[in-house]
């Protein structure tokens, strides 16, 4: 057996562990490559930070999926609580999977420690978990009144007597609804909530599905989207960058790198870079693949070379 | 009648649901608020019956000794002591609910997920191989969007990233676009022939 016989039939243990060892190093020493933001993010973002200040408008947070997706979406949610919180921008959220409600409490008790001045009922409301069969009435009732169609919150407290719904009735009071999810795009809430009461929607996704965003971006149906892993780290830069310190977005800033200078990486806390550093991990796992690529193809060449 | 009942059921309010859609009168209106109330009535019953079904599969598992039976326990203690938990202590943070949610979901659904990035890896190395012109299209294609997704790719040359927007703006657009109108077009096809009374395979048994 020569050497591209061995290569072509390498056990695939060997291919794990590479893999592994790919993944671990950069997690535990981070490489701090940069973050270039996205159009599809940097409108996300641009959307949710026109409802700074205002009391009239929230954002509502979707929570569709299971701790399997946290790790790439997780992220997205701390990264979009974080710049809610720093803007004053009233935030709800929902989850319609029984994990997802606990998923939606984490991320809040995470983000709350820094924010110790936001209160429930407040500044936030997570309704909890309402079950996925009644997620259509849910969706349709909210475009008449959002404190009927959801009734009580997580704590059991009737909706329309908390603080946060003073001048909150129904969409037109919904700067932009994001769905969080491993296998659909907010595709409901186009279908029901965009199509028949025209509230912007915008969705948080795994990279497997990012691709199916595109023909909804382009026609405007999602006004952005958060796509991976990658998708979350473009995000928490720019809360880095323009929410925490209170500036507006300037694509011209982006690339200002005196500007980009005040926000070094080692600054921010843990929690709010992890897709970051993630991304890492990622960079070297795709070059690590590519090669794999490469080097299967010059084997089968080499072998199908000599066959003939 | 056992088909006849919901045959009539599905294509009454099919009807209606369409005929709700296009006549916002007060009577459609109400007709719908009132639908969605029974919704939430009957949404608990269908979980009750997730649970019951559950229950009985992996009992009659444990007693039959069926292939892999001792994991039909595991499926069990955790169904019941994660609802106990819930039920008896509530579900907010720093419940036991909470505490097996962060420590044994959420470790075992992050590791079943990132199972994907290896058997990527190894399938890429073993099967991704340029044996026509689709596949080596494919190939090339799969190379720079794997470069454009992160920051290499920009340091490398802004013409990746640049390539990898064109791949997804243009092509994928393209297909994603028709793949959806075809599905659309199904969907609606499928519906009127339920709500017609032509596709009755949902019944289930045979005729």
């Amino acid at each position: 057996m020569n050497f591209f016989e061995r290569m072509q039939n390498l056990d695939r243990r060997y291919i794990f562990i590479l893999v592994a060892v790919a993944v671990i190093l950069p997690l535990i020493f981070p490489l701090g490559l940069p973050t270039y933001p996205t159009p599809p993010v940097e409108s996300m973002f641009q959307h949710i930070d026109a409802a700074s200040n205002r009391k009239d408008k929230a954002i509502l947070m979707s929570i569709a999926h299971d701790p399997s997706t946290m790790p790439e979406l997780y992220p997205m949610e701390i990264s979009m609580l974080r710049h809610c919180f720093e803007r004053n921008i009233k935030v709800f959220l929902i989850g319609f999977f029984p994990q997802a409600a606990a998923i939606a409490e984490m991320a809040l008790k995470e983000v709350l420690e820094d924010y110790p001045d936001k209160s429930a009922g407040v500044d936030y409301c997570n309704f909890g978990f309402k079950p996925s069969a009644i997620m259509i009435p849910i969706i349709l009732g909210m475009g008449d009144d959002i404190s009927k169609a959801i009734e009580t919150d997580a704590q059991g407290n009737k909706l329309e007597n908390l603080p946060i719904m003073q001048n909150i009735k129904n969409y037109d009071n919904i700067q932009m609804v994001v769905e969080f999810s491993g296998g659909s795009f907010g595709g409901v809430w186009i279908t029901y909530a965009r199509a028949k009461f025209g509230v912007d929607v915008g969705c948080g996704i795994t990279a497997v599905i990012a691709a199916q965003t595109y023909p909804y971006l382009q026609t405007g149906q999602l006004k952005g989207s958060l796509g991976g892993l990658k998708g979350a780290a473009e995000y928490e830069k720019l809360v880095d960058i323009f929410a925490k310190p209170q500036k507006t977005f300037s694509r011209k800033k982006l690339t200002d790198k005196q500007y980009l200078k005040q926000f070094p990486l080692s600054k921010t806390t843990y929690k709010y870079k992890k897709a970051r550093i993630g991304m890492d991990a990622q960079a070297v796992v795709h070059i690590m693949i590519i090669v794999f690529i490469i080097l299967g193809n010059i084997g089968y060449f080499v072998m199908k070379g000599q066959k003939k | 009648m056992k088909r006849q009942l919901p045959l009539i059921i599905v294509i009454g309010l099919g009807f209606l649901f369409v005929i709700h859609v296009f006549v916002p009168h007060p009577i459609s209106q109400d007709f719908f608020d009132w639908f969605q109330k029974w919704i939430k009535v009957i949404s608990p019953f269908a979980l009750s019956l997730g649970i019951m079904s559950l229950t009985t599969v992996h009992y009659h598992k444990i007693k039959k000794k069926a292939p892999n039976w001792p994991y039909s326990y595991v499926t069990l203690i955790g169904l019941y002591v994660t609802a106990l938990t819930g039920f008896i202590w509530g579900i907010e943070e720093g419940t036991p609910f909470m505490w097996i949610f962060r420590n044994l979901n959420v470790p075992m659904g992050a590791t079943m997920f990132s199972l994907l990035a290896f058997y990527i890896a190894s399938a890429a190395y073993k099967a991704f191989r340029a044996r026509n012109l689709e596949a080596t299209v494919l190939l090339i294609a799969a190379v720079i969007v794997m470069l454009g997704r992160v920051s290499i790719g920009n340091a490398i040359s802004h013409w990746i990233p640049d390539a990898t927007i064109w791949l997804l703006n243009v092509p994928n657009l393209a297909a994603q676009r028709g793949i959806g109108l075809g599905v659309g077009l199904g969907m609606v096809a499928t519906s009127l022939k339920i709500i017609l009374g032509i596709e009755r395979s949902y019944l289930g048994g045979g005729d």
